[in-house]
């Protein structure tokens, strides 16, 4: 029996439920479009179409996990952790941006890539592929070639892309840990 | 090694059972958790896991919660405050015995005149 197998299940649950990644990233890829208004995202109703079909998706994701995993309330110090870390997030993303807006790189993919870096270091422990997604992140936006017109946009086209490669593998993670799906589907007592 | 002044450890037999010092582990880390989360977690059986908190509910080492969500039956448990001192202190206890079971550090060589 692994004491520290066994206390971590709960900041696994909480953040290896990799699914969520896909309407994150999604999300991003949709500011992304919206702001340099293509296709229909020149109409904003249909960006908020799009939102809001995202937080169907997210919905339905929580009551997949919710239905095969079960359910759980963080202990305090877990949440003192996740409000620290959100802090730190919006500081680091807010503050990133900032003050790499004059050099010729992508501050919203440096910004956003080092944040995940250290959301994922404090909560559960780095995986080699969070190392090397956020780390291929983290390099394409810190190369000098982004001069000339404004990088956000990519850099949101990278972030989401990213994010949604992070969360398919963080839900392989999640299910090696916790079991496939089906089989404690009936096991509520 | 015990020194001559030193308690043995004592391990609460109630709590050393492989499978309720797994719940109980696991619900030191959450606020509360429900069955099938545990379930999940410890990888027991329904039946086991079942068998296994009725007995910590009836020590007062976890509280059961039966409720309904979207009409369907789920258990809610929690660790009371007796349980989080007694599974703090059982794992202090497994600790201490894991200390003495190490070998004392060798004594450095007597280099005399």
């Amino acid at each position: 029996m692994d004491r520290h197998t066994l206390e971590s299940a709960a900041a696994k649950y909480s953040y290896l439920r990799g699914l969520f990644g896909i309407p994150a990233g999604l999300a991003f890829i949709a500011a992304a479009l919206g702001n340099n208004a293509v296709g229909p995202f020149a109409h904003d109703w249909f960006f908020v179409l799009v939102i809001a079909a995202l937080g169907l998706m997210a919905l339905a994701i929580t009551r997949y996990y919710n239905d095969n995993y079960g359910r759980l309330n963080p202990s305090s110090t877990q949440q003192v952790r996740v409000a620290i870390t959100v802090a730190i997030a919006v500081a680091a993303m807010v503050g990133g941006a900032f003050l790499l807006r004059d050099l010729p790189v992508n501050g919203i993919a440096v910004s956003f890539a080092t944040l995940m870096l250290v959301s994922y270091a404090i909560t559960v422990g780095l995986s080699a592929h969070q190392v090397i997604i956020w780390g291929a992140l983290l390099i394409a936006g810190a190369l000098p070639v982004w001069n000339g017109e404004d990088p956000s946009n990519t850099g949101l086209v990278m972030a989401g892309v990213a994010v949604i490669a992070c969360g398919l593998l963080d839900h392989r993670l999640f299910v090696r840990a916790f079991g496939p799906p089906t089989v404690a589907a009936d096991a509520q007592a | 090694m015990l020194r001559p002044d030193e308690a043995a450890p004592v391990l609460d037999r109630l709590i050393h059972e492989p499978g309720r010092l797994a719940i109980l582990t696991v619900l030191s880390s959450v606020k509360d958790a429900d069955f099938l989360f545990l379930q999940r977690a410890t990888g027991l059986t329904k039946g086991n896991l079942s068998s296994h908190l009725t007995k910590l509910e009836d020590a007062g080492l976890v509280t059961i919660e039966k409720r309904f969500i979207r009409k369907k039956p789920n258990t809610n448990v929690a660790l009371t405050a007796v349980g989080k001192q007694r599974i703090a202190e059982h794992w202090a206890q497994l600790e201490r015995l894991r200390q003495l079971s190490e070998p004392d550090e060798p004594r450095p060589a007597h280099r005399g005149p």
